[in-house]
Parts: structure tokens; sequence; C-alpha cells
């Protein structure tokens, strides 16, 4: 039933976002693209943290990297887009695993912390080098190229950030329902569980780093596919907690709340802007709103109360329990 | 086809064409018989308000009463506003909201540098022109853009060679100790004040550069101290700048401490976070304005904001000291549009505003552009501030910097 439901809404998206371009403006097609890179960076934040249960907050450092490596590899080299993105995603994902690292000697608030300051450093890094990243003056990105064809507005770089995005989609969904996404829950409800079970703990935390640090990397490279500039300032810990918390009110370990807490938080932050100097109220107050009548996301999984009773006639316990089949 | 047939569907054509003709030039997004839509954003919420909101709340009040004396050429003045709150990605989508969605004429917007350079290769694909309110906006300006122009206020540029010039010529330092950001207009400013002390014969400046965020500014006082400066120059926002002027007295640094015009948004709240009237014995503040905010010569902007915001300047703490600001970016539109003629499209305002100089009766210097340079203010005076009241240091003081490709 629920895939069903997944399904068509699913076809309902793709079909509006198929006709999307000829019935708006090139600013609403730029913030679909916004949302679009939101959403990949959601669903990267989603398997680190939904699904493996790992603090990381140090994705809009990985967001950034994949920016200024495929920015710079397009402004100097005029590479084909798919490569430049292709390769800040490489980078990332290389940087993930060595970062990945830290959840094998540590976890919750001090793996957070160490990402936290990885995240910190990486934007000391994007303000500072000067000679590659224009530091503080910010970067300017020449419109990429794919085979000649120049992405010099929204609507031309619409179709390939759908489709990548989509792609992202299809790769989650597909990982999470394989053995890794079993290994990646597994490890997130006990590492020694896990263990015992014979999943290899290490190579999981790690492989959940290196694959969120891709998808953020990747997310980096699809923004300049419309995006013309990037400021360090626009790459400290405020994405990073954006991510966040689209992620968590969107849901923990839903790919459906990943998605849709990325659209949903991504828009609000857009249309509170004519709110004008209501819109801090108002934006506290959704999420106040939130994690007063929805503390654990809109789409979060379920879990089924299964009540157990004795033969003995005893009170009867209720105990939580996840709903079998119930993983993103 | 007969001859008459012929001749009857040529003369259609050349009615049709001519009667396309007007209809073609008013094609011009946001070019009405009646209006002319403009488009104004800056940050409206948020802690960087103060950049933004009494400086759009001066350009308004230009606009008002250029509509109350008839308009431009018979057109009306429309604005849309949008809120940037200072940063790059909101920037970026409210200009194109603006440019696609409002279909505005042209754009007058932008408080914080950083996010307004944002704007540049935007403005430049679409070929929309962009007049700065009150950002200084040096990396969009800088190589000149034929769309932008910007630095009504002053470009940060000229604002740290002209602090440098102000330290060594009025108050005779040898030495100079200079704190500043370390983001982009905080590099901008250190560029042009290593330029001006390098042109005042290699005057040693001592340069500490801190986060906008900072919350302790101890060490680098002390850094400052200890290479015993005859003046301190601070280049930095208001909250870092009370920060350090509290932090000096503290340490008992007695040497005069000058504070960039961007650290001035409030001076009262400035005196009430350092929290001593004490602090200030020895401080001077840069300002960019004709006179002394209040002064007889600046009476008429005050006025005008009484008239058009009676509520507003009943409260206290406003018109807020940027609000002048917004004057001159607004003034600069209105007379391009004026200069384009009854016909006005954005070839004839970017032309009109390329050769563009006027006195504002607003700022220190002339409102002046050239092909080559969109840079609007350059000059600076400096007011001795005790704390409560400020007293004019005769002269202005100007930077030496030039922008080399």
């Amino acid at each position: 039933m629920k895939s069903r439901f997944d399904l068509m809404l699913l076809v309902v998206a793709a079909v509006v976002l198929a006709v999307l371009p000829m019935f708006v403006t090139g600013y609403v097609l730029y913030v679909v693209n916004l949302l679009m890179v939101f959403v990949v960076l959601a669903l990267g934040m989603h398997l680190v943290i939904g699904e493996t249960g790992q603090f990381a907050l140090s994705h809009a450092a990985f967001y950034g990297i994949g920016i200024y490596t495929a920015g710079l590899l397009n402004n100097h080299f005029q590479l084909p887009f798919i490569l430049s993105i292709l390769a800040g995603s490489l980078l990332t994902a290389c940087l993930g695993y060595m970062l990945g690292a830290l959840a094998l000697r540590m976890r919750d608030i001090y793996l957070a912390l160490s990402t936290f300051a990885f995240g910190e450093a990486m934007q000391w890094v994007f303000m500072n080098w000067n000679s590659v990243t224009n530091g503080s003056n910010g970067f300017r990105i020449a419109p990429a190229q794919i085979f000649g064809y120049a992405l010099t507005n929204d609507l031309r770089a619409y179709p390939f950030v759908i489709v990548i995005t989509a792609l992202m989609l299809w790769a989650t969904v597909w990982i999470s329902r394989s053995q890794l996404g079993s290994a990646f829950r597994a490890v997130r409800e006990s590492d020694i569980a896990a263990l015992a079970m014979g999943v290899d703990v290490n190579r999981v935390k790690r492989m959940a780093f290196t694959l969120s640090a891709a998808y953020a990397g990747l997310a980096g490279g699809l923004y300049t596919t419309f995006s013309s500039f990037v400021h360090p300032e626009s790459l400290g810990f405020q994405t990073t907690i954006l991510v966040l918390t689209m992620v968590v009110v969107g849901g923990i370990g839903s790919v459906r709340g990943a998605i849709l807490g990325a659209i949903g938080f991504g828009l609000i932050s857009e249309l509170l802007r004519q709110a004008l100097s209501f819109q801090e109220i108002i934006y506290g107050a959704i999420l106040m709103g939130f994690m007063m009548f929805a503390p654990r996301g809109l789409f979060a999984e379920r879990r089924k109360r299964v009540r157990i009773t004795s033969t003995t006639h005893a009170p009867a316990p209720v105990v939580a329990t996840r709903a079998s089949g119930e993983s993103a | 086809m007969t001859l008459r047939l012929r001749l009857t569907v040529l003369a259609a054509s050349l009615c049709t064409l001519a009667h396309a003709a007007p209809a073609l030039a008013q094609q011009e997004p946001g070019i009405s018989e009646k209006t002319i839509r403009i488009g104004m954003f800056a940050p409206l919420s948020g802690s960087s308000m103060a950049y933004g909101f009494d400086p759009m709340n001066g350009a308004k009040m230009w606009y008002a009463k250029i509509n109350k004396e008839g308009g431009i050429h018979g057109r009306q003045i429309e604005l849309v506003i949008e809120d940037d709150r200072c940063n790059a990605n909101d920037l970026v989508a409210a200009a194109k909201k603006l440019t696609e969605q409002d279909k505005v004429f042209l754009l007058n917007g932008g408080s914080c540098s950083a996010a307004t350079v944002a704007a540049r290769e935007y403005v430049e694909r679409e070929k929309i022109p962009l007049v700065m309110l009150n950002a200084s906006g040096d990396g969009a300006l800088y190589p000149v853009s034929k769309y932008i122009y910007g630095a009504f206020s002053i470009s940060q540029y000229a604002v740290g060679g002209s602090m440098v010039q102000f330290g060594a010529e009025a108050l005779k330092a040898k030495k100079i100790g200079y704190i500043n950001h370390d983001d982009a207009y905080g590099a901008w400013n250190l560029a042009a004040a290593k330029v001006q002390a390098k042109h005042l014969g290699d005057l040693p400046l001592n340069v500490q550069s801190v986060n906008s965020n900072i919350n302790d500014v101890t060490a680098p006082m002390l850094r400052i101290r200890a290479s015993n400066p005859d003046v301190l120059l601070l280049t930095t926002y208001a909250r870092p700048a009370a920060l350090i002027i509290k932090k000096a007295h503290e340490l008992g640094f007695d040497k005069p401490i000058v504070l960039a015009v961007t650290g001035t948004a409030d001076l009262r709240q400035l005196v009430e976070n350092v929290g001593n009237k004490e602090a200030f014995k020895n401080v001077y503040i840069q300002d960019v304005l004709a006179d002394v905010p209040g002064s007889p010569k600046l009476q008429w902007v005050y006025d005008m904001y009484k008239e058009a915001y009676p509520d507003l300047a009943a409260r206290p703490g406003y018109p807020q000291p940027y609000m002048p600001y917004g004057l001159p970016s607004a003034m600069t539109v209105v007379n391009a549009l004026k200069a384009a003629g009854p016909q006005p499209t954005r070839e004839k305002v970017l032309e009109a505003m390329s050769t563009m100089k006027f006195d504002s009766g607003v700022m220190a210097g002339p409102i002046e552009f050239t092909p080559t340079d969109h840079a609007a203010q350059k000059a600076a005076i400096y007011l001795k501030f005790d704390g409560d009241k400020s007293t004019l240091v005769p002269g202005t003081f100007k930077s030496v910097w030039k922008y080399e490709p």
C-alpha cells in the first residue's frame, strides 16, 4: 500500500516537474533547482544519520568542497559538467572515508563535535586559501558546459538537476533496500548486536560517511550548474543545521521524510523572505510546532506498539518494536 | 496578385509596422505608459537589518517625492521590495524574482557587500542595471561592469586608504594598528590601507584580522598594544568595534582609536554596549555625509524623513545613522531615468549613468561615475566623538588606491 502511494507520488512529481518549465518563470526554476540540491544534501544526511545513526555535522564542508572542485575544474579546464561534478563527489567521498575513521573511535556528541570541527576548519580554508578559492571575495563560477551546451540559466540547468536528483533518489532507495542498508540499520540499533550478527561495523560506518560525503559533494556540483557565485559565508554551520533540520523534521530514518523536509524547509525559507520582519518569528513558530506535535518528524518510521500477553495473566507490558519491513 | 492587391497588402503591412513600433518601444520590461517598476532589495530582517532597513526608507522617500512632483516624464515610480537577509543566496533569489517574475526595469538594492557581489554574474547575463543601495560592493565594481553602479556611501577601498591618511595626516601617526574583518570587505579596505601606508613612506601597519562574530577580543588587542601604535584604526562592524573599544579602555590603551563608517550604525547603542563613556575620550569616527548628522546642512534630509515616516521618526534611535545613504542611490536612478528621456531603455539609462556627476547635498563628496569607474563616493570626513557629541575635524580625506586590472 505504502509503496503504491510512493509510486503514485513519484509519478505525479515527475509529471509536474516535466511540464513545469512551460508554465513558470526562471525564478521558480531557480527555486526548484535549489530545492533539488537540498534534496540531494538531505538524502546524504539521511544515509549517515537516519540509516546508520551516526552524528555528522560536516555536510556544509563537503558541499563546499563539491562546489569549489566542480567550479575550479569548470573554470580552468572547461570540463563537461558531469566530469567536474563527479570529481567533486569523488574527492568528498575520499575525505568522507577518512572522516569515517573518527566514527570508529568516537560516538554521539564527541563524534558530532569532531565533524563540526572539520566543517569549521574547511570553512576557514575556503575563506583564506585566496589563491584557489578567492577567499572572502567569493568565488565566481563560469557557466558549466555539457558537450558544448552552456548552462547559462536556470532553465538550461533544470533538466540535468532533475535527472541527477532522480538518480540520487533511486540510489538511496537501492542502498536502503540492499544488504548494506540492512547493515546500516543494524549498526544504528546497536554496534554490539550488529557485530554479533556478523556485520563489519567499521566498514559499515566508513561506508556511511563515504556515501554521505559523496552525496554532499555531488550536491555542491549540482549547485554550480545553475549558480554563478558562492561565498564561504554560506558554507558554514548554519547550512549544516538547515540540512539537519530538514532530515529531523521530515522524519529521521525515512527517505520520504528527508525529501519532503528538504522541499518543505527550502520552500518555507524562500517564502518567508516575503514576510519581512516577521519571518524569524514565523520560522521559529513552525519549528516549535513540529517539535511539539511531531517530535519524531513528519514521516518518521512508525513503531508498532505490540501487546505481549503473559500466559500467567500478569499485567501486560507494552513494548515498542519496529514495524516489520519498514526501512525507509 | 494584381497591382492594387499588392499595394493594399504593402499599405496594410506598413500600417501594422507603424503601429507595432511604439508597441515595441513599450516592451522594455517594467515600463508602462504610466509607471516605471523598480526592484529594491536590502536586509529588512535579522541582525544586519540596520544596514538596509532605514537606507531603503531613505531611498523610498526620495522616490515618493519624485512621484509627488509628477513622476519621471509623466510616469510614476512603482517599487517592488524584497528582503535579501544580507545573504548571497537570498540576494540572488531576490534579484531573480524581481527580474523574471516581477519584470522590473532595473534593480536598486544591496546593503551588504559580500552578498551583493553574488548578483554580478546574474545581472550581467540578464543585462539589467543594478544600482546598489548602500553596499560598497567593491567586488562587483572592480573590474568595472557595464551594468553595476555602487559605493554611494563609500567604496571599501576608499575606506581603508582614507583611514590611514587621516591617521597619518590629522593624528600624526608614525605607526598604525589596524583591525579589520576576515571577510570580503575586510580584505578590500586592507588592500587600500596597505597602498596608502606605502604611499606615505612605508608607514608600519600592524594588522589584526578578526571574525565578525568574535566574542573575545583580548588576544588581538594585546597584540596591538604590544606593537605600540600611535593610532588604532578599526574597520569592523559595530559589535566587534564595541568589544575592542571596551577592551582597549580596560587595557589602558590611551592612543586615538578611529572607527570606520561600517561600525557606526548606531552610536547611542555603541556607547551603551561599551558601557563607559570614559572609553570614548580619544575616539574618532569616520563619516561619509556632508556634515555632522543633524547639522543645518543636512536638516532637510531629517525633516523629509519625519514627514515621510512620522511614526518611525518618533521612535528612539530613528532615523538610524545610515538612513541618508539611501538617498544618493535613488537620486542616481531618478537622474538616469530623466536623462534617458520619455522612451527609456536599459541601455539609455546605463549610458546616462556612465558619465553622471552631481552633488547629492547628502554625501561628503560628489557622486561621480566614469566609464572606467562605477564607484560613486570616495571622500570621507572625520568626527571627534566623546560618547555623546560629535565635532567635525576639518577637511576630507581620500584614498590614493586605484584599480589595476
